[in-house]
């Protein structure tokens, strides 16, 4: 035990210890706050409206089709030819009328056209006279990069033209503003116990930030502990230590020691994520704006969460540590372990079908096999609570996987040290598991 | 010699990986208190037999005893064990590497810190108590490797090529130690392909040959079985005789003598007088015992 635990702590002490945890420790949380925060800074630069000018044969669009971009609150506002203030986020634009009386077409896009080389609008749209009926027109511009124009145009132009059929479909303007409604369908989840919660997608958010917590811790520790593992037989430490102590606690002691430091970091993110998360809310409560609500979840829930997270970490950092055990450096151990992401990212993709029929036999035997039960049961839990004796057996089977796959990896560490710089096949390393 | 006084017993131990036999039938005695050499060319199977001792593989069959016990991972506490494969800890500092390594024998406490202390001061590496491994020469680091495994103050200590890459000082002050150690009782094995190296410091030996023993007992012994039929010579002329495979079975140059093995049936009287006969001026004529080397040549040659 003294062994175990020197080892562990040698593992926690030298990694915390070093300046790349204390720097990622305070750079990842200003990366993700960044990588966060620079789109919303970005799409807020306010860009000019865009100039359109509108060639309308039909004669009845050009009002409806402004009233749909929302244009007219510049008129409101009294000033026509003054631009609108640019609204954040959204393309605003400035329409200009064209009449088409007095000239033929083609004169009037020669018209256009000049105006347009010549930067004084930046595009232009003819809605042909049959447009009511046959919905189709063009709109040229110069700048077909701007991704987020066309389609605003496009929607506000089938807004206008429903609105215009419906008037002249000689539908009253109560029965239009009523057909325009739009409809709110709530998620009502019925509990156990026979109570209704409202869940609006909230269960939803709390398993896929469970699911990508994990995914994210694996991907960042499991490599320390592939490192980890193969450290003392780069540095060539092996054969001192199992002149001292035992494969089996070694490797425990390994795995539990990298598993500390990830808690550790984890707490700290943690901890700080909810400061600011309180703090921010606090600053939206005392603006008067509380979109924000937690979602409701049951305490035994978040016991049962904790505990498949660990699950999930330790499922995979073992499988890290079976490969670190067949290999004999960084490198080879970089290129076995993909096979490892791929099995994370397919079993965390199985949260779609579970969550869609939570008690399928699909999802039972999904929730007991140690590599995609943490996240196919946390579904499970949140959409329709389990019996109890399966989500024990679920951590049964996946805690029991983990003593299995570290004892294996001991094996063929072991082994795999006598035979020097050789690199273990999978049908070998399973042969030094069974003899060593 | 009495049973307690033996501190490792091997009894026809064998070991194979696969096809390949590392060790046959082995049978040895390591007395206590004693340097033991365990030498052999590479490959011999040296390191599979010290591995089987200090219980890192285990034997095919045959038994080892240790300390009057079968050995069992308890006694690699008493065990101190300097690889040939061996490294350190880059990031880790001097000190806290060989607190890690006394807990890896289950030996902890403030009586680690005075014995850090004292040893880093035996092999003169005080000033660097603090630095990290990375920052040590070679040599450094190999004296602290070297305490790593007499830190827990183990009743035997196995040395694997304990010098290999040492400058002469820092072998000379290894080996004072080695010599102090067993002084205090201490069994040490020391192994090693260099004949030079184990003739000095070694009391008994056993040579090992293509995974079996070709020879062991105390070195002394050995010696004189083999009997005084080595001669170092150094003369001027007389090269004829020298080559005469009737007299002389081998014959080393080193820069201003010979080294002459006497063939079989020949004496040293007749050497010495068909070399006057011949008018070679004789600077030195002197009967010498066979150096291990040439001892280990002769066996390996007889066993193939």
């Amino acid at each position: 035990m003294i062994k175990f635990l020197a080892v562990v702590k040698r593992e926690y002490l030298q990694r915390v210890r070093a300046k790349m945890f204390i720097v990622t420790t305070i750079l990842l949380p200003v990366a993700m706050s960044f990588f966060a925060l620079v789109p919303i800074l970005v799409i807020n630069i306010k860009t000019p409206a865009v100039r359109v000018a509108v060639v309308d044969q039909t004669g009845k669009l050009y009002d409806p089709l402004r009233r749909s971009l929302g244009s007219d609150e510049s008129e409101q506002a009294g000033a026509n030819d003054a631009r609108p203030q640019g609204r954040p986020g959204l393309t605003s634009f400035v329409l200009e009328e064209i009449n088409a009386q007095n000239q033929s077409i083609d004169q009037l896009r020669d018209n256009l056209n000049q105006r347009l080389r010549a930067r004084q609008i930046d595009g232009y749209m003819i809605l042909p006279p049959d447009f009511l009926e046959h919905g189709q027109a063009e709109f040229f511009n110069n700048n077909p990069g701007d991704v987020f124009a066309q389609p605003t145009l496009q929607s506000a132009l089938g807004r206008a033209v429903r609105e215009q059929r419906l008037i002249e479909a000689k539908v009253d303007n109560k029965t239009r503003a009523h057909l325009f409604q739009p409809v709110d369908l709530q998620a009502v989840k019925i509990g156990d116990t026979g109570g209704q919660e409202r869940n609006s997608g909230d269960t939803f958010a709390v398993v896929f930030g469970i699911g990508f917590l994990m995914y994210l811790s694996i991907l960042m520790y499991g490599q320390i502990v592939l490192g980890a593992v193969i450290e003392e037989k780069e540095t060539r430490i092996a054969e001192i230590l199992f002149s001292s102590v035992r494969p089996f606690p070694l490797m425990m002691g390994k795995l539990v020691g990298v598993s500390l430091v990830a808690l550790t970091q984890l707490t700290i993110w943690g901890l700080a994520f909810s400061a600011f998360a309180l703090f921010g809310v606090n600053l939206l409560a005392s603006r008067g704006v509380t979109s924000f609500s937690i979602p409701h979840i049951p305490i035994s829930h978040f016991l049962y969460f904790g505990l498949f997270f660990l699950l999930g970490y330790f499922i995979y950092a073992t499988i890290y540590a079976l490969v670190g055990s067949m290999v004999t450096t960084a490198q080879e151990g970089g290129q076995l372990a993909m096979p490892i992401i791929v099995m994370l990212v397919v079993s965390f993709y199985l949260f779609l079908p579970v969550s869609r029929s939570p008690d399928s036999p699909f999802s039972f035997w999904v929730s007991m096999i140690p590599f995609s039960a943490p996240v196919a049961m946390v579904v499970r839990i949140v959409t329709h609570t389990p019996p109890f004796w399966q989500i024990a057996l679920s951590l049964l089977i996946g805690f029991s996987s983990v003593l299995v796959i570290m004892w294996m990896a001991s094996r063929v560490y072991r082994v795999g040290m006598l035979m020097y710089g050789k690199r273990a096949s999978i049908p070998e390393a399973w042969r030094w598991a069974r003899q060593a | 010699m009495a049973a307690s006084e033996t501190t490792i017993r091997l009894d026809r131990v064998s070991k194979s990986f696969g096809e390949f036999t590392a060790v046959r039938e082995l049978s040895l005695d390591v007395r206590a208190g004693r340097v033991f050499g365990l030498l052999g060319p590479n490959g011999a199977g040296k390191t599979t037999t010290i591995r089987m001792i200090v219980n890192i593989t285990a034997p095919d069959s045959g038994s080892i005893t240790l300390f009057g016990r079968t050995i069992d991972p308890a006694l690699q506490d008493r065990i101190g064990y300097l690889p040939e494969e061996r490294g350190l800890y880059r990031r880790m500092r001097v000190v806290d590497q060989l607190r890690f390594f006394a807990e890896l024998k289950n030996v902890r406490g403030k009586h680690v810190e005075s014995k850090i202390d004292e040893w880093l001061a035996r092999v003169k590496l005080s000033e660097w108590k603090n630095k990290r491994s990375m920052e040590l020469s070679k040599g450094m680091q190999q004296k602290i490797q070297f305490i790593t495994s007499v830190i827990h103050d183990p009743d035997l200590l196995i040395l694997d090529e304990p010098f290999s890459g040492l400058d002469p000082i820092n072998t000379e002050l290894l080996k004072e130690i080695v010599l102090e150690l067993k002084r205090a009782g201490k069994t040490v094995i020391f192994s090693t392909h260099q004949m030079e190296v184990a003739e000095r410091v070694c009391d008994d030996i056993c040579l090992l040959n293509r995974s079996q023993k070709v020879l062991d007992g105390s070195l002394r012994e050995i010696k004189r079985s083999f009997g005084r039929n080595s001669v170092a010579v150094r003369c001027e002329g007389g090269d004829g005789v020298l080559d005469d495979p009737e007299l002389v079975s081998k014959l080393v140059r080193h820069a201003d003598e010979a080294q002459v093995l006497l063939a079989p049936g020949a004496n040293a009287q007749t050497l010495l007088k068909r070399l006057m006969d011949s008018g070679a001026v004789i600077g030195k004529f002197e009967m010498v015992e066979p150096s291990l080397n040439d001892i280990f040549i002769t066996k390996v040659t007889e066993s193939a």
